[in-house]
């Protein structure tokens, strides 16, 4: 089976004023489809950077990363934004909906950017809702919406384009214990049906919920389990 | 991406900051405005110009010694050239092919009195019988001044209607007698009423014969020749005629240039062209002032707006968005600004231009052509000083826009 995701000795190296900073310092995993796997580690161990790259929000500055056997260093930004497009859902920590769209438009804006046509963006749109459980408050703002269904909102949002994997950076950080769990049970879902599920977290419980638990720490992986 | 989505994206980001966007285009607004409002009433004086002087008679050209004058030395210089005279109209009605009938005309002004009554100022001209067909003057009642009148320099007068009317409030004036200055005329006909230029009345005259006027006003008083061409297509030979004609007559040597000079209503319209091309540069000027200014303005409120929006576009770039979608999302955004700033303009300056045309004497012609450039120039400041806040937001990092707060 061919890998997903391909990581050979991936360097990150930011310069902070005269200092370099060794974020990621020769990462080597890979990840297969329809895997369900936790990134955990202190802050500062290089979880988020790890995520930035996978994403395509970024590349490494030295190593190989290739996404579907394409290498992603060779990508133009375009191409990036095509991948991050089609290819990658996010979810974040801090949801990031668009305040001033309601919740079905923030679902709706990966197929805009894909060029998909209005009738089959509202049926994407209305399924992608329905799987996270949040067609009632289809038309309701940011705002006006708990944090859990913020966090649905964003969930459906990164499905709607039916990506080859789903990037969750903290997905319950911000929420309460309760409705952090009623989440989890949106990706435990979700993964049943056949996404690929990379999610960071600090938290042990919420990494129990995955099928592999990779430790990172100063750049470094410290351990990779499956469980 | 969709124009509809990127125009839809555009237009609610604007509702949200209603009066900033209303102060943002300003600038556009007024520079689109001045335009247009000068600019129709430019042509709308050049069409009211034209329409009358073609009026006139296009087939009428003037002669005098002066020409268009525009500096006190040529003033002077003309002053010392040879008077035209009544003789030299007739010359040319004997000697030329194609003018059959020229006026002289020579003018001043005076107060004009019946017994209390007065009009101060009143234009005053002595003219010779050819004068009337010339000119195309028309006779409400009495007669005009014939040949007999000027040869025996006979003190009668025809008056202009609005100074018939000051003098003579629903009376008849025929055989009335007008003091004019310190002469008294016999009025023996009124004419026919012209109108009014450019709200200036052309029937506020008096006419008198020139010898008459020539005894009161003195003999040195400049004569103009006013010619009538048989018609339109021999007015240029008819030109060529009086000039031949006159310069024999006053005996101008070979070499050198005319001592008089020529003047049809297309010298009268050339003349009034440059004066309002200059207008017109003045106009463009400040326009094109106002719009730069405009489109700075423009631009930093984009700036402002991309600042603001870091996040947004880091969310758009994470979720897929292209360089190309951030860019053309918010350049559509500083053209809807400009464009609408354009469009009111273009409203407003068309107000001001009707506005003026009902409340003044000054006509109003708003031309297809200004409103299309008006709207053009507006959309090409948008889309000028839209390129750099659009190309700063499109070169935004995902990352560091999408931890922006």
């Amino acid at each position: 089976m061919a890998e997903l995701i391909e990581l050979r000795d991936v360097k990150k190296i930011y310069r902070v004023g005269t200092e370099d900073v060794h974020a990621l310092d020769g990462i080597t995993l890979t990840f297969r489809k329809n895997e369900y796997l936790a990134i955990m580690g202190p802050s500062g161990s290089g979880k988020s950077t790890l995520m930035n790259l996978v994403g395509c929000l970024d590349t490494p500055t030295s190593g190989s990363y290739r996404f579907n056997d394409k290498e992603v260093k060779d990508l133009s930004d375009d191409e990036l934004a095509r991948i991050r497009n089609k290819e990658i859902g996010f979810v974040f920590q801090t949801f990031n909906l668009l305040p001033r769209a309601d919740a079905a438009h923030n679902v709706e804006l990966p197929l805009i950017y894909a060029g998909v046509p209005k009738v089959e963006r509202r049926r994407k749109v209305q399924q992608a809702l329905e799987a996270v459980g949040l067609t009632e408050r289809a038309r309701h703002r940011p705002s006006e919406l708990s944090g859990g269904q913020r966090q649905r909102a964003a969930i459906a949002r990164a499905l709607v384009n039916e990506p080859s994997v789903i990037l969750a950076d903290e997905p319950t950080g911000n929420l309460d214990s309760k409705t952090g769990e009623e989440i989890m049970q949106v990706f435990e879902t979700i993964h049943s049906a056949g996404n690929t599920i990379i999610l960071v977290t600090h938290e042990e419980y919420i990494a129990r919920h995955s099928g592999r638990i990779i430790r990172l720490m100063d750049g470094l992986v410290e351990s990779d389990v499956r469980v | 991406m969709e124009v509809s989505e990127s125009l839809r994206i555009a237009v609610a980001n604007l509702r949200v900051h209603k009066v900033r966007s209303f102060l943002t285009i300003l600038g556009t607004v007024i520079g689109v405005m001045s335009v247009i409002a000068i600019v129709s009433i430019i042509e709308g004086m050049n069409k009211y110009v034209s329409e009358r002087l073609l009026e006139e008679g296009s087939n009428t050209f003037y002669v005098d010694k002066f020409g268009l004058i525009t500096d006190y030395q040529a003033y002077l210089d003309a002053m010392k050239r040879k008077d035209l005279t009544m003789e030299d109209a007739r010359a040319l009605e004997r000697l030329s092919e194609y003018i059959p009938v020229v006026g002289s005309m020579s003018q001043s002004r005076s107060n004009v009195r019946y017994r209390s009554r007065e009009v101060s100022s009143v234009e005053v001209r002595g003219v010779d019988e050819g004068y009337q067909a010339a000119n195309a003057i028309e006779v409400e009642y009495g007669r005009f001044l014939t040949r007999e009148d000027v040869l025996r320099r006979r003190p009668v007068i025809v008056l202009g209607t609005d100074v018939r009317d000051k003098l003579f409030p629903g009376r008849d004036p025929l055989g009335k007698e007008v003091r004019v200055g310190r002469y008294t005329f016999r009025i023996v006909g009124v004419a026919e009423r012209k109108g009014s230029l450019l709200g200036m009345s052309q029937d506020s005259n008096v006419m008198m014969p020139l010898t008459a006027f020539q005894k009161a006003y003195g003999s040195r008083t400049p004569v103009m020749l006013v010619a009538k061409a048989r018609d339109q297509e021999s007015l240029q030979m008819a030109q060529d005629e009086a000039r031949s004609i006159l310069r024999a007559r006053r005996k101008v040597p070979f070499s050198k240039p005319d001592d008089f000079a020529i003047m049809s209503a297309e010298t009268f319209m050339e003349m009034y062209k440059s004066f309002t091309s200059t207008a017109y540069l003045v106009t463009v000027g400040i326009a094109a002032l106002s719009l730069v200014v405009g489109g700075i303005v423009i631009m930093n409120i984009m700036i402002v707006s991309v600042t603001e929006r870091t996040k947004e576009i880091g969310i758009r770039k994470a979720v897929g968005a292209r360089r190309a979608d951030i860019m053309f999302q918010f350049l559509i955004e500083s053209l809807i600004l400009s464009g609408s700033g354009g469009l009111i303009g273009v409203l407003v300056g068309v107000g001001i231009a009707v506005l003026v045309s009902h409340v003044t004497p000054l006509p109003a012609a708003v031309r297809a052509w200004a409103v299309g450039t008006g709207l053009l120039v507006a959309l090409g400041v948008g889309g000028f000083f839209g390129i750099y806040p659009a190309a700063r937001a499109a070169k935004l990092d995902p990352i560091v826009a999408l931890r922006y707060e």
